[in-house]
């Protein structure tokens, strides 16, 4: 299928998201479009699969002008896309999930699944996949899940393919066979759009290369008659900005004492684990998501209790102690999934602000709310961390997600205690928060405090981190000093392990 | 002013259309047992308004009294995230206690009306803790605990009151008469017991506590978010625990008002068949949690009770028509009110932040 | 005393009150894997039961009972649709109107069209007669328990591996559970949660509508005001437990129709009404504890 966009123009209120873009999709081709976030690429692609309706310009499939009114016309048009956030049933089974609202039926409406099975049967010689039909889906891996999204598109039997960020919860072994189907689906003559932002895999991937800033079409063309650094400088729009690179420190006393730590989870168990971290250091954790970090922070943090092993805290062993157990004057915590965790949606920032406070005398009288001093530390915090709401009064809903997150990261740095646990801190904040909240990560190191990064972007554990453990099945694979890592080093360990665990 | 948009459209038509269906429903119902709708309109009026010396708006009053008490036990718990629709039996167990021990402890009159009261605050509190031990340490979901508790204790107190502490010459399944010495006096001039100044106490603290104590302020949070009041270490067992037993005790009070300021005994099923435990529910509901409406929306539902009341003695329309009313009430309103309290992922994991 | 208990007519009187509230558990069921938080089960089942007579004395036949009854129940859940899915009520607020709404109903159309309270006990209903199964009737113990019921109870017995069936293997089925699971991807999919959960809500009626029946029109012929007595709050438990699994959903009703049926016994023997009548109450939560208790065994 060749699919053309032309002129496409997409604005949200005042902003544009999409400027006047025209792309050309070859059939049988895998064609990369690249970009930081917040370039438009997704966007686009939404607009080609019909969940967006774009204010200007038309689409092509064929030379034929098409429009859809939903995403169901363009797959039955033949086009596919697989979202970041998979649209599973994880308590179905493979099958059940690939049929679903395109079901096969025999008599009175019952579910033709041997048909279905046939079909689907054909297509995993063709393009060398292989998944067990009758597994439920929440039990597998991330890969095989994906492979599930994969195999809903081919049963449909799509012949665009468009995949946003694949292989962002990808190990290096699932990419490999992810690439592999896509190259099979290429040859077999369909086309495949591949949005991402990892330059490595766009020059490993593609057949052509469409780069995309602010908004609009910088360049688009084949692989072979650009390289990586032009790319890179087409997305950037410029150079990269040199590294942040810490202050070399000595680090002091052990702060945080992990020994032979194991977690129950789902898949098994979690761990051992064990490793230290000092006061004045940034000890990152970095490892594809999944392999046991979630865990982990739960364990320290006291929301889950570990199956075995210690957990010594400032001295002290907290491993049978809950979460109220352990904050006092020891740890904060910085969750990933904020407003869940980090945040009552419903209640003031000044509310919000106040929780978790260990100094009653700052915020209550007795069993009384001070409110005056409630609303007072609340403006300050908004001073200093220069989070953008109306006030101490308005609603946390109201603030968008930078400054959600700069809320949470303020209340737990200011209380200021020992260990520091920071979980994906900057996942979805924009980039000017996303500075601002590793600077006051360095910022806490540098006072001396002991801080724990657990981040599944690897740019940032390698930018923040003292030192480095690896993460992979729910061992540590690894450990890299900040100044000896590399993308390769680090990469390498997240696929294999050290240390016999049994097969 | 232009009908499609703008305040009037989007506040006041919504509201009018209520008031259209309710008054729809009544018409429909009125004719279909072939009465005089003005007559059934009449009926109403008097029933909960009216009367020689305003005696059924006394008993209007007394039953929003009792209904915005139970509306208050509710309010607690639901604010707090906690599913706990055991008013019923947390009322009946306070309501009994108060009967029994006021019976049969003796005592200067003013002291026994105090350890009833207490009393019956201390078994409504723990009839909600049972509750709450229930899904803590057996796992069962708070909504279902709290409502199957509501059965065994309305059998136990029927029981109670049929066989050994039966006021066997009565005739009916009663306890026997509480002191006279500790009846609550009543306004002078009419017949409203001052039973009501207790709620109005209650309403004081209610509000009081959610929102100038601390522990009002982390129970606010803990049903906002219980994911964030775990992490943040907030102590939501005993945040849990500590709103039921206030619940429970609100609801205790309650039954010792209806006791003493009422029935002056304990009958089998008084605090049952009104539907007080319910229709504080509802009430709490429609007026989605908000404090100081709670005893207008409990006034309200009294007011269609003994209205309907006054409806059948007048005009012969069976006073079921209330329940009616009121369940068409909430429907029609209920869309208005989502969002303001419960999210399906709190129910599926039995409330108060397991996940 | 043990032999009382346990003689033939026991038996015989265990699948009467296994029945409705199999039949409003398993319409439950439908409304729980589609995600439906429906516990107006209660409200949906004195509707039936309501109905059924009203459909019987009319038209003077048992089996138009039935149908009345289901449409009853239908109606209850079409109200329910109404207010929760189309205009976005909670769930949970609008169970509580609907259980109100059946109640005060039934009593005030008691009145207005038979022109009774308490019990409408006429000769004009026509109820369900006992089916002989002569072959079956011979078995000891299952034989009294088999034969000779209504046929609402084979029906109710026939539900059972049905919607499992369904469930696995039904288009519908397969979408119920989606919904009940992650509707956004249903959705993604081109097909409408609310229109699914519709259907939930319209089965749900009208297997509530027959266990409703059963409590009317099958072993007596009246109705009594507020007749469900709590059953449908027992359906509602059984379902939360068993999450709406089919099977696991038989044996609970099974265990609590057999004390529903238990307490019935006793109370003839001279138990006050009161602590038969508490039975199934309390033997929930004892239930329950031991099911947590022997998880948490098994766990370890």
């Amino acid at each position: 299928m060749h699919a053309a966009l032309h002129d496409i123009r997409v604005t949200f209120g005042s902003l544009t998201a999409v400027d006047g873009v025209s792309i050309d999709i070859e059939a049988g081709g895998i064609h990369a479009i690249v970009g930081e976030n917040g370039a438009g690429k997704s966007t686009l692609m939404n607009v080609l699969f019909g969940l967006v309706k774009p204010d200007a310009g038309r689409i092509e499939i064929d030379g034929e002008p098409r429009g859809w009114a939903s995403p169901q016309e363009a797959i039955a048009s033949g086009l596919g896309m697989v979202h970041q956030h998979f649209m599973l049933q994880d308590e179905m089974t493979v099958l059940e999930n690939i049929v679903l609202c395109a079901e096969p039926i025999s008599r009175f409406g019952f579910v033709d699944f041997s048909g279905a099975r046939r079909k689907l049967a054909q297509g995993f010689s063709e393009h060398g996949i292989a998944i067990d039909l009758d597994a439920i889906v929440g039990q597998l891996a991330v890969g095989q899940r994906q492979v599930v999204e994969i195999l809903k598109m081919l049963y449909r039997d799509a012949r665009l393919l468009i995949l946003d960020e694949p292989t962002a919860v990808l190990t290096p072994q699932e990419k490999d066979r992810l690439f592999a189907i896509l190259r099979s689906f290429a040859a077999a003559g369909k086309s495949v759009v591949i949005i991402t932002h990892k330059l490595d895999e766009v020059m490993e991937i593609a057949d052509h290369v469409s780069v995309m800033r602010g908004g609009r079409l910088i360049s688009s063309g084949l692989l072979g008659g650009t390289s990586k650094e032009r790319i890179a400088r087409e997305i950037i729009g410029g150079d990269l900005p040199p590294p942040l690179k810490p202050q070399p420190r000595e680090p002091g006393a052990v702060v945080l004492s992990v020994a032979n730590l194991t977690i129950a989870s789902r898949a098994g168990h979690v761990g051992p684990l064990s490793f230290e971290v000092r006061a004045g250091e940034i000890v990152g954790i970095a490892g594809v998501s999944g392999n046991g970090q979630a865990e982990l922070v739960q364990a320290l943090t006291g929301l889950r209790k570990p199956a075995g092993g210690t957990i010594l805290l400032a001295g002290r062993d907290v491993a049978a102690l809950d979460v109220a157990g352990r904050r006092p004057a020891r740890m904060s915590y910085i969750p990933e999934d904020r407003p869940r965790m980090g945040l009552a949606l419903g209640a003031t920032v000044a509310e919000n602000a106040n929780a978790g406070r260990e100094d009653r005398a700052g915020f209550a009288a007795g069993p009384f709310l001070r409110r005056r001093a409630m609303a007072d530390f609340a403006r300050d915090l908004i001073r200093r961390y220069n989070i953008r709401v109306g006030g101490p009064a308005a609603r946390a809903s109201t603030m968008s997600g930078g400054n959600k997150q700069k809320l949470v990261v303020g209340r737990e740095l200011t209380r200021a205690t020992p260990l520091i646990v920071a979980e994906n801190p900057t996942w979805g904040v924009d980039i000017g928060a996303i500075d601002f909240i590793h600077g006051e990560l360095m910022r806490m190191r540098d006072a001396g405090h002991a801080v724990l990064l657990v981040s599944t972007e690897l740019d940032e554990v390698m930018a923040l981190s003292d030192r480095i453990l690896v993460m992979f099945e729910g061992t540590i694979a690894g450990e890299v000093s900040g100044g000896e890592a590399t993308r390769e080093r680090l990469g390498s360990l997240m696929t294999s392990r050290t240390g016999a665990r049994a097969a | 002013m232009k009908l499609g948009d703008g305040i009037f459209a989007r506040e006041v038509v919504p509201w009018l259309a209520v008031v259209f269906w309710i008054a729809v429903v009544l018409f429909v119902l009125v004719e279909l047992v072939s009465s005089d709708f003005g007559a059934a309109v009449q009926g109403f009026i008097q029933g909960a308004f009216g009367g020689r010396r305003l005696a059924y708006l006394m008993t209007t009053l007394s039953r929003a009294a009792l209904i915005t008490g139970m509306a208050l036990s509710v309010m607690l718990s639901f604010r707090a995230g906690l599913f706990n629709i055991g008013g019923e039996g947390q009322l009946v167990a306070g309501g009994l206690v108060a009967a029994l021990v006021a019976v049969l402890v003796p005592g200067p009159p003013l002291l026994i009306l105090a350890l009833s009261i207490l009393a019956a605050m201390a078994a409504g509190a723990a009839w909600a803790l049972l509750a709450g031990a229930l899904q803590l340490y057996v796992g069962v979901p708070l909504l279902v605990g709290s409502l199957l508790l509501n059965y065994p204790i309305r059998y136990i107190a029927s029981y109670l009151v049929a066989h050994p502490y039966r006021d066997v010459a009565s005739g009916m399944v009663q306890s026997h008469l509480v002191p006279q010495a500790t009846w609550l006096p009543y306004f002078p001039g009419t017949r409203l017991d001052i039973g009501i100044l207790f709620i109005v106490v209650a309403a004081i603290f209610a509000v009081a506590y959610s929102h100038t104590t601390v522990h009002g302020y982390q129970s606010r949070m803990n049903g906002l978010s219980p994911d964030f009041a775990r992490t943040v270490g907030l102590p939501v067992n005993r945040l849990a625990l500590q709103t039921l037993a206030m619940s429970g005790a609100i609801a205790g009070l309650v039954g010792a008002i209806a006791v003493f300021g009422i029935h002056h005994r304990y009958i089998d099923g008084m605090l049952v068949q009104p539907l007080y435990a319910w229709t504080g529910i509802i009430a709490v509901l429609l007026v989605g949690m908000i404090p100081w409406l709670v005893p207008i929306s409990g006034f309200f539902f009294a007011a269609i009770q003994t209205g309907a009341a006054g409806m059948e003695r007048t005009a012969g329309v069976p006073k079921e028509i209330a329940l009616v009313v009121q369940a068409v009430i909430i429907l029609l309103v209920a869309s208005r009110v989502s969002g303001a309290l419960l999210s399906s992922s709190d129910r599926k994991a039995g409330g108060g932040g397991d996940a | 005393m043990l032999d009382l208990l346990f003689d033939p007519s026991f038996f015989a009187s265990v699948p009467r009150f296994v029945t409705p509230i199999l039949l409003a558990a398993l319409g439950g069921a439908l409304c729980e894997r589609a995600g439906v938080f429906n516990i107006a089960l209660e409200g949906f089942l004195l509707a039936g039961a309501f109905a059924a007579v009203l459909g019987s004395w009319f038209a003077g036949s048992a089996y138009a009972g039935a149908l009345a009854a289901m449409i009853g129940g239908i109606l209850m859940g079409l109200v329910f649709a109404e207010f929760n899915l189309r205009r976005g009520g909670d769930a949970i607020v609008v169970s509580i109107a609907i259980n109100l709404l059946a109640a005060g109903l039934t009593t005030y159309l008691l009145r207005a069209i038979f022109n009774v309270t308490g019990a409408f006990n006429d000769a004009g209903i026509v109820g369900f007669k006992a089916i002989h199964l002569p072959g079956i009737a011979a078995i000891p113990f299952l034989g009294p328990l088999l034969s000779g019921q209504t046929i609402l109870f084979y029906v109710a017995l026939a539900m059972v591996p049905l919607l499992h069936m369904f469930f696995a293997r039904h288009r519908l089925g397969l979408r119920m559970r989606a919904t009940g699971e992650n509707p956004a991807a249903l959705q993604a999919g081109g097909v409408s949660p609310k229109r699914v959960q519709l259907w939930a809500l319209v089965g749900c009626g009208a297997l509530c509508g027959l266990g409703g029946a059963q409590l009317s029109i099958a072993n007596v012929n009246l109705f009594v005001e507020n007749m469900s007595a709590g059953r449908g709050w027992i359906a509602v438990v059984a379902v939360l437990l068993t999450r709406g699994r089919p099977w696991p959903l038989f044996a609970i009703a099974v265990i609590f129709g057999v004390v529903d049926s238990l307490s019935f016994r006793v109370q003839g023997l001279g138990m006050p009404q009161q602590f038969t009548d508490m039975m199934p109450y309390l033997a929930t939560p004892i239930v329950l504890t031991a099911l947590s208790w022997w998880r948490r065994r098994s766990a370890q």
